[in-house]
């Protein structure tokens, strides 16, 4: 993937502050919870960690960050293809991660979706599932790299070079730690380049349609777009 | 005008005869396929470069960067056998790798008699669900072993991993050393004999963590556990790339007809690997789709239950001159690769299964894949979407005519397969994950929530 060189002018400025990539790996812990019905997997939505909500909703997409279509959260796949719930599974598959800046809110939506499917369809709380849910949680470790951008141009070719791991970290996990409705790109090429539109445009990509190379590759487009 | 037609005549006649002649040989090759008698050489093992074409440089960098926060550190695994299984072959990767990471990495082989392992393959029948009468001889003789290696290996290194149920007993060292202690459990502990995970139990417990393939392999234990997919390596003989001429070689000692659609099985001549259904399902989609069998696999010479199993097949396939049946011997890694590679659909129809790692194989050469929906098959067989789950001898057949006739779908769900095993499934990804728990253990990382910056 080429990046083609951005012509002089305002864009070629440099960055108040530079862009320090990170990364970020994961190692997954298997939980204590367990569920072999919807009524247990509601159990399990109030006891578990914090790391396995997280592991079960932005992890899991970024397990799965090649599928383009059909593909959400553990919860909602589970609903479909354990529980045969097929209207449990359209509304939780519904959820969209980037909505939420805090575990304990996503948490409570998704308590809230069963809980309104199981006071219509009461039955569906005890029926037994084809396969245990078994709640898993992300020990996460961040890496710095050495890649630095202090201009457009850098940020590009940062964007580049650093693995997916970095892309979901800075574009979709970051929303949790910023507590904003947006991404580390977004924010610095607002904040320390002065290009609100562009950081704009970058937020609105959709990550549910797109793989995470398509998502590397629009934000690189829209940078090239920009000029 | 006369003399056109009697030539385009002749052309036609003799064409005939040739693609009959072909036909005749290929279905002659096929009643004695041309198998290596001998094992090759093995190749070098890879180093951490050679996969910077597969996973990106920012991965290598990545591992890299977690090891050198372990230099200084080192590490010991001790398993029970240094041939055959796959405990060996995942340690004849990784040890290279972690030692090319500067992470100084011994591997150790415990011993014992005869009786030993009479024992610890009654354990491992009986963890996996099997009737077992655990008796105070078996404890004794499993003790007596254990302490015996105990006495004679030493454990000087920061990190001790002992993998599987043999070696378990050595945990009685821990209390005289400084390292952490990891269990590795390879095997499927859902529904063990309570008697001998009764026993084996307080020994595992005593470690600082325990490791399983599967969340559903997993027990309840006061230690943490985590969980590491089993793994494939994309540069060993049974994934490398291979030469289109090489596989033209390997059909044409196979009689195998690279024209015509190919659906194979890859596995041992074993009835948890229903051959028998596969070749079942293979004769409903006959009925309305052309293509070829190919069942694979080895387990036949050395394991008397495989004859009968073979036998049993052949006499299913009967005299259809399209099911290829394959014994094939154990260093027939390439052969496989190839096999996985020419065909166009390739099935993994067992009724019961470990993590089924041929599964992970067949994806990673962007195959479309049909699998039984047991044991770790569904972790890397997401229904419709990098793979399709079956149930059934019918459900296998309807699978096989629907992703015959429907090839895009079919290499959509090669294209996520592949992508699916390049994230989860690979000897790199698995080094990651040690050199994770490593660092979480020795503390030399510590882990952050989801919220923290």
């Amino acid at each position: 993937m080429a990046t083609a060189q951005l012509p002089s002018g305002k864009l070629q400025r440099w960055a108040k502050s530079p862009f320090f990539f990170n990364t970020v790996a994961h190692l997954l812990r298997i939980e204590r919870e367990q569920a072999r019905n919807l009524g247990e997997l509601l159990e399990g939505l109030r006891a578990c960690s914090d790391g396995s909500i997280f592991q079960h909703t932005f992890r899991t997409l970024q397990e799965h960050h090649f599928i383009r279509e059909g593909f959400s959260n553990d919860f909602a796949h589970w609903a479909f293809e354990a529980c045969n719930e097929i209207g449990l599974a359209e509304r939780l598959a519904s959820l969209d991660i980037r909505e939420f800046t805090s575990i304990p809110t996503l948490r409570e939506r998704i308590i809230a979706i069963i809980e309104n499917y199981l006071k219509a369809n009461s039955r569906a709380r005890e029926r037994a599932a084809m396969e245990p849910f078994y709640f898993c949680a992300s020990d996460t470790i961040i890496i710095p790299t050495t890649v630095v951008a202090r201009n457009l141009q850098e940020f590009a070719d940062g964007l580049e070079k650093v693995s997916l791991n970095s892309i979901h970290y800075h574009f979709i996990d970051a929303r949790l730690r910023l507590k904003l409705n947006s991404n580390d790109f977004s924010v610095w090429l607002d904040k320390e380049m002065d290009l609100g539109p562009l950081a704009d445009r970058l937020n609105r990509i959709d990550i549910y349609t797109s793989t995470l190379q398509d998502v590397r590759r629009q934000i690189i487009r829209d940078i090239q777009f920009a000029m | 005008m006369k003399d056109q037609i009697q030539e385009k005549a002749a052309a036609s006649a003799t064409k005939e005869a040739h693609a009959a002649t072909g036909t005749e040989a290929l279905r002659e090759r096929r009643k004695h396929p041309r198998i290596s008698e001998t094992p090759p050489v093995p190749p070098p093992p890879p180093k951490l470069d050679d996969y910077v074409p597969i996973i990106g440089q920012a991965y290598i960098d990545e591992l890299r960067y977690l090891a050198q926060r372990l230099r200084g550190k080192s590490l010991k695994m001790v398993n029970s056998t240094s041939v055959g299984g796959g405990v060996a072959e995942i340690l004849n990767q990784l040890i290279p790798l972690m030692n090319e990471l500067e992470i100084p990495t011994k591997w150790e082989v415990i011993t014992g008699g005869n009786d030993f392992f009479e024992v610890t393959k009654g354990f491992h029948n009986a963890l996996h669900g099997g009737e077992y009468n655990l008796s105070k001889d078996a404890k004794e003789i499993f003790l007596l072993y254990n302490e015996q290696n105990r006495q004679r290996m030493e454990f000087t290194e920061d990190i001790v991993v002992i993998h599987d149920p043999q070696p378990a007993g050595l945990i009685a060292s821990k209390q005289n050393t400084r390292g952490k202690w990891i269990w590795r459990c390879h095997i499927d502990l859902s529904n063990p004999h309570p008697d001998v995970w009764g026993f084996l139990r307080p020994m595992v417990d005593q470690y600082d963590a325990a490791i399983f393939s599967s969340p559903s392999f997993a027990r309840q234990l006061s230690i943490p556990q985590y969980l590491f997919y089993p793994c494939i390596d994309a540069l060993s003989e049974k994934n490398k790339e291979l030469d289109e001429s090489y596989l033209n070689k390997v059909c044409d000692d196979f009689g195998i007809d690279r024209k015509r659609p190919i659906v194979t099985q890859i596995s041992r001549f074993d009835r948890l690997k229903d051959p028998v259904g596969v070749i079942q399902a293979y004769k409903l989609a006959k009925k309305y789709v052309d293509c070829q069998l190919v069942l694979a696999g080895g387990g036949a010479s050395d394991d008397p239950e495989g004859a009968v199993v073979l036998k049993e097949a052949q006499d299913e396939a009967g005299s259809d001159p399209d099911i290829i049946i394959l014994n094939l011997p154990p260093w027939s890694a390439l052969e496989i690769n190839a096999l996985q590679r020419v065909s166009t659909i390739v099935i993994q129809k067992s009724i019961k299964e470990g993590f089924g790692l041929t599964v992970a194989e067949a994806l990673w050469k962007k195959k479309p894949v049909i699998a039984g929906a047991v044991g770790g098959i569904p972790t890397q067989v997401i229904h419709k979407l990098t793979g399709v789950l079956v149930h059934s001898v019918e459900g296998t057949a309807y699978q096989i005519r629907y992703l015959l006739t429907h090839p895009e779908f079919a290499a959509g769900l090669g294209r996520n397969g592949y992508e699916h095993v390049k994230e989860n499934f690979l000897i790199t990804s698995n080094v990651r994950r040690w050199l994770l728990l490593f660092q979480i253990l020795l503390g030399t990382a510590h882990p952050s929530g989801p919220e923290q910056t």
